[in-house]
């Protein structure tokens, strides 16, 4: 069965598509923030905390290699915990989305697409009215930059397209592999650990360099670093990277989600 | 005029039922030994062609399982053909099990907009909608509880509601539509009928007949994924009870269990017809055993409808070896 991977899509799909995507998101933070005390700062919670006992455990021993100075330890986990903390929790509310609303799909005609979609919109929304806006200050106040500061948007860009690609490549795969959250609980852990998160890269040995380099959310966690932690000369390979690694990943999960469509109906 | 529903060569093919749970691990260990599982598939409908001209009223019946429902959710653009195309002009309103997709802890108000536009329309419209909708469903003073707090008979008074707040041009109908009491089953019929007068195009499944030939001109009789006859009502629906084995004729154990096993799904439901109290058992006939069916939801759960009981005289059933209690 040969499936295009573009159909040209028809007048009023695409514009029907967001209308979904936002309805959707807008109903999941609805049901989320239904009686909570602390609202929408719990998503800014786990960041700060994890930042916290990061610091007070590693934060001394590692402040040599962050210039002598624990503050900069904390602030390049903060900005290393806000991407792993956005992409672990996008992705993990993603993953069963189609699943979730097999019986929605089976009535009414909706494109599947928007359930993932939202979910991601539903933590970018979160994160935009908490984290990214700190990412903003410090870029601002550390680097003096204003190149950099004209960055973050792009670098954040390709951190959404990244969790975009993965959550419609997760939440495509759990139709046909129930026991997917299982794996991907270990694969999430791997890229936190994978990530320089809490210890300086300089740990990691040279011959491992090459694969660890590979993980997609350790590039993005450099880019986002190089416009909003460093000074100086302009890396502009680091964000290219973290970029790239987004658009690679969404144009691989949109490409895996349009082929194994066609197949959901017979599964949800 | 350009037709409202157009089915060229409809061929549908569906992973079989015992296909449906895949893991990675299984998945796994079969590539290492070399299992390579291609999955099963099974024809659900053969080469369906259907026209349905603006304005038309038509009934599609057919026994269980013959694939009277996928025809609808192909006309719905729930499921795409495998082969040949489907092609439908105007909006459409599928009333296929309602109430699907509400979520319990939000508002009334909310889960109407959220269904409406899920539905197709537009969220502003929607919006402007949204106190007609409660009215219609008498729920206006709910409005702000969450949903949870409407009993079942609510939630598909509301969820009719908003499917027919706006008149579509075709409307999809699976089995006829009876929400809530008495009074509420009338005035759903009411607005149902407001549509019928309204030149919409209505597409009905249904096992009553008697509906079928009150409100429809043409019946689609669909036998095992093919259309097996298109045209007038009357002569569809006499077409079509000829082949339903009807109680009356069965003298003998052995032609129900012959019945039985000829048809479709191999098995037949029949109930006695004296009112003592052997007679008023429901059996299935299977295997060449009668097997008593003790469970009231035991037709649902299995997929019957109650015109798919034949009734039998009971001493003809009780000729049948007896079989299993079914709970």
């Amino acid at each position: 069965m040969a499936t295009a991977l573009y159909e040209p899509m028809p007048r009023g799909d695409a514009s029907r598509i967001v209308q979904l995507t936002r309805i959707t998101a807008l109903r999941t933070l609805k049901v989320r923030y239904r009686g909570t005390a602390l609202g929408i700062l719990w998503s800014f919670m786990n960041p700060v905390l994890m930042t916290a006992v990061y610091t007070a455990i590693f934060g001394t021993a590692f402040s040599r290699y962050y210039d002598g100075s624990v503050v900069r330890y904390v602030l390049s986990a903060f900005v290393g915990l806000v991407v792993v903390t956005f992409f672990i929790n996008a992705t993990n509310e993603a993953l069963p989305t189609i699943v979730s609303n097999g019986l929605l799909l089976n009535k009414i005609a909706i494109p599947p697409v928007i359930f993932p979609i939202s979910a991601v919109v539903s933590n970018v929304f979160q994160h935009a009215v908490t984290t990214f806006p700190i990412v903003f200050v410090l870029a601002i106040v550390l680097t003096h930059d204003p190149v950099r500061v004209a960055l973050v948007p792009l670098v954040l860009l390709g951190l959404v397209l990244l969790v975009s690609g993965v959550s419609l490549a997760l939440s495509a795969l759990y139709v046909f592999f129930r026991d997917l959250p299982h794996l991907w609980a270990i694969v999430g852990f791997i890229l936190w650990l994978t990530s320089p998160l809490f210890y300086p890269v300089e740990f990691v040995p040279a011959s491992v360099r090459p694969y660890y380099d590979l993980n997609p959310v350790g590039a993005t966690i450099n880019a986002l670093r190089e416009v909003t932690l460093t000074r100086g000369p302009l890396h502009l390979h680091a964000i290219a990277f973290g970029v790239l690694a987004g658009i690679v990943a969404l144009v691989l999960g949109a490409a895996l989600f349009r082929v194994t469509r066609r197949d959901f109906m017979d599964l949800l | 005029m350009a037709s409202a529903i157009e089915l060229a060569g409809v061929t549908l093919t569906r992973r079989t039922q015992e296909e449906f749970h895949y893991d990675l691990k299984r998945t796994f260990f079969d590539l290492v030994r070399g299992r390579i599982r291609r999955p099963r598939k099974r024809t659900v409908l053969e080469n369906v062609t259907l026209r349905v001209e603006r304005g038309e009223k038509l009934a599609i019946i057919g026994a269980n399982g013959s694939g009277k429902s996928t025809i609808l959710k192909v006309i719905a653009k729930v499921l795409a053909p495998t082969r040949g195309t489907a092609r439908v002009a105007g909006t459409l309103a599928p009333l296929i099990e309602l109430g699907v997709g509400f979520d319990a802890e939000l508002s009334l108000v909310d889960n109407a907009i959220y269904y409406g536009v899920l539905l197709g329309h537009d969220e502003r419209t929607v919006r402007e909608n949204v106190e007609g909708m409660l009215e219609f469903a008498e729920l206006t003073e709910m409005r702000d509880a969450p949903t949870k707090t409407l009993s079942s008979g609510m939630a598909a008074r509301l969820a009719f509601a908003i499917a027919t707040q706006f008149r579509p041009d075709i409307l999809l109908l699976d089995e006829v539509l009876a929400v809530g009491d008495e009074r509420f089953r009338r005035k759903c019929a009411e607005r149902l009928e407001q549509f019928w007068d309204a030149h919409s195009t209505i597409v009905v499944v249904s096992h009553d007949m008697p509906y079928v030939l009150r409100t429809c001109d043409r019946v689609v009789w669909v036998d095992h994924g093919a259309v097996r006859f298109d045209g007038p009502a009357e002569e569809g629906v006499r077409h079509y009870l000829d082949t339903v084995p009807s109680g009356a004729g069965y003298a003998r154990g052995e032609e129900l269990i012959d019945v039985a096993r000829k048809s479709p799904r191999g098995e037949l439901v029949v109930r006695g017809t004296s009112p003592t109290d052997q007679g008023r058992k429901v059996f299935l006939i299977r295997d060449g055993r009668r097997h008593w069916v003790t469970s009231p939801d035991w037709y649902d759960r299995v997929g019957y409808g109650w015109d798919d009981i034949v009734h039998v005289d009971d001493t003809v059933i009780l000729e049948v070896p007896e079989g299993d209690v079914l709970v």
